[in-house]
């Protein structure tokens, strides 16, 4: 009986150990793999391959600007206010690697794919090489109709999807715990301008990715939830999608990686970049 | 029966506050007065997109929700010339305006709601104005406190655009270009609630405390329109 027992915890013992050894190795494999990891597809598309990790999503810490508008009472009330609304959020855990665009989709990579340009701002509508602008004017199933031609196109060699919206922020991020600062904003994101610019003219994040924040906003595959944050699932049904990173019209207000925003938009300030998966 | 008297009150007392019906000749109604049907809330504007508009006894009142995050109320339909009658009644440090020809992420013609400061003025929002507007002699015909009427008349693709407080002219202005985003001609009547903070203090200040202050609200009623071929 007692040799049964140590029998069956040496048989335990044994495999706990093979599956610390399989992680442990599936650990240093990926490590091998830095962040600046490049792919590029038959259509000259760029992807940077995301490790796993983990953040916070929907850390909520509003701010109290005191000036000398308002009184201390005011003010008191505003802190408590403020306090009362904060929310922790929570922890996402993003457990599979993904490739995901370095760049949003182009008029001119929407071109050969779809033999149209839906955009707006294309031809005489901007002064520089409009196919390199990000393609807008679609909606969440026009990307959606894209995605599907890329896939056939490119059948056998990878499959293309809309980012979750986690996936996106945890790609904007970059492993930024807390929001991005107003200057850094200002040197990674079009915003404040009335045109879309040709991509990747800012500064990339720390993963390489250009355009995350401003330019146009960007389909995720989501269903948004009418709140200001993403929930820890995402709805099964809903009117519109979510949107992330904000427009060359946006402000230091809402292009951070946290504004959780939603369809329809403007259209001609809405586009998007795809995640190619691992298999 | 001493209920029914003072339901009866009650009743009336409300309906004081309620749309009151005035609404100039000629134009049509674009808020029914119960509920904001016709109207919804921009889910791309960096006002915020979870703003606490709502219906109480016949008036629209804004909200900051949650705690420094504004937002857009917008009609569901387009316009493109038209005059707007508005009647509103705004709290102090508290920036709201109302939008015309807004697009979906509130880039907009304003005329701004703002006391103390320049209600009554002709600004741009996230569109560089060619020519704004002063309202120098809102203070004459200013009802403090109370319901003030604007009419907004704006029409061609190159804006013409005049501002009427409480009947008296405030200003007539003709823009030298369009500067809405994508030439656009129409949009959409949109009433701003501001927002205060950001979503950390990592990111900055956010606004003064006076952009928005606690508990503070705008007002509107008997909101109307007449289109202008």
């Amino acid at each position: 009986m007692v040799r049964n027992i140590l029998h069956k915890v040496a048989l335990i013992l044994f495999f706990e150990s093979c599956v610390f050894f399989s992680n442990a190795q599936s650990t240093d494999k990926q490590k091998t793999i830095t962040q600046d990891s490049l792919f590029t597809n038959s259509i000259g598309m760029k992807f940077i391959l995301i490790q796993p990790g983990s953040m916070i999503v929907g850390k909520f810490q509003p701010t109290v600007y005191k000036t000398s508008q308002s009184s201390d009472s005011v003010y008191r009330v505003a802190l408590e206010m403020a306090k009362h609304d904060a929310m922790p959020g929570f922890e996402i855990n993003i457990k599979q690697p993904y490739y995901i665009g370095q760049f949003e989709i182009t008029q001119g990579q929407w071109e050969k794919v779809m033999g149209t340009n839906p955009s707006f701002f294309k031809g005489d509508k901007v002064k520089d090489d409009a196919s390199q602008h990000p393609v807008e004017n679609v909606s969440w199933h026009d990307a959606q109709q894209f995605i599907k031609k890329l896939n056939e196109a490119e059948k056998g060699k990878a499959v293309y999807r809309l980012p979750s919206e986690f996936e996106w922020e945890y790609a904007a991020r970059a492993g930024a715990k807390d929001d991005i600062s107003w200057g850094d904003i200002g040197k990674t994101a079009v915003i404040a301008t009335s045109t879309t610019s040709i991509v990747g003219k800012k500064q990339p994040n720390a993963w390489g990715l250009y355009d995350m924040l401003g330019n146009v906003w960007e389909w995720v595959q989501d269903y948004y939830n009418e709140k200001i944050f993403a929930d820890t699932v995402p709805p099964k049904k809903g009117k519109e999608h979510v949107l992330k990173g904000a427009s060359f019209y946006g402000d230091v207000k809402n292009a951070t990686y946290m504004t959780h925003a939603a369809g329809p938009a403007s259209r001609y300030d809405v586009g998007f970049r795809v995640v190619m998966e691992i298999k | 029966m001493k209920t029914f008297v003072l339901l009866f009150i009650v009743t009336t007392a409300i309906n004081v506050h309620a749309q009151t019906g005035k609404i100039p000749e000629g134009f049509t109604s674009i808020f029914n007065g119960k509920n904001l049907k016709g109207w919804h809330i921009s889910r791309s504007t960096h006002q915020g997109t979870t703003p606490h508009f709502y219906v109480e006894s016949g008036v629209v009142v804004a909200n900051e929700n949650p705690y420094g995050q504004g937002g857009l109320l917008m009609t569901d339909k387009q316009y493109k010339n038209f005059e707007l009658y508005i009647e509103v009644k705004i709290d102090s440090f508290a920036n709201g305006g109302i939008f015309l020809r807004s697009n979906e992420g509130g880039a907009a013609y304003q005329v701004e709601l703002v006391l103390p400061g320049a209600t009554g003025d002709f600004i741009g929002e996230r569109i560089q104005l060619s020519k704004g507007a002063k309202a120098t002699d809102r203070q004459k015909v200013w009802k403090a406190n109370d319901w003030n009427a604007f009419r907004i008349r704006m029409v061609g693709d190159t804006p013409h655009v005049t501002l009427w407080i409480n009947d008296v002219q405030m200003w007539d202005v003709t823009e030298p270009k369009n500067d809405m985003i994508a030439q656009a001609n129409e949009g959409m009547i949109a009433l701003q609630c501001h927002w205060t903070a950001v979503y950390s203090p990592a990111a900055g200040n956010g606004m003064p405390l006076s952009s928005w202050q606690p508990g503070a609200a705008h007002r509107y009623r008997n909101i109307a329109i007449k289109k202008i071929n």
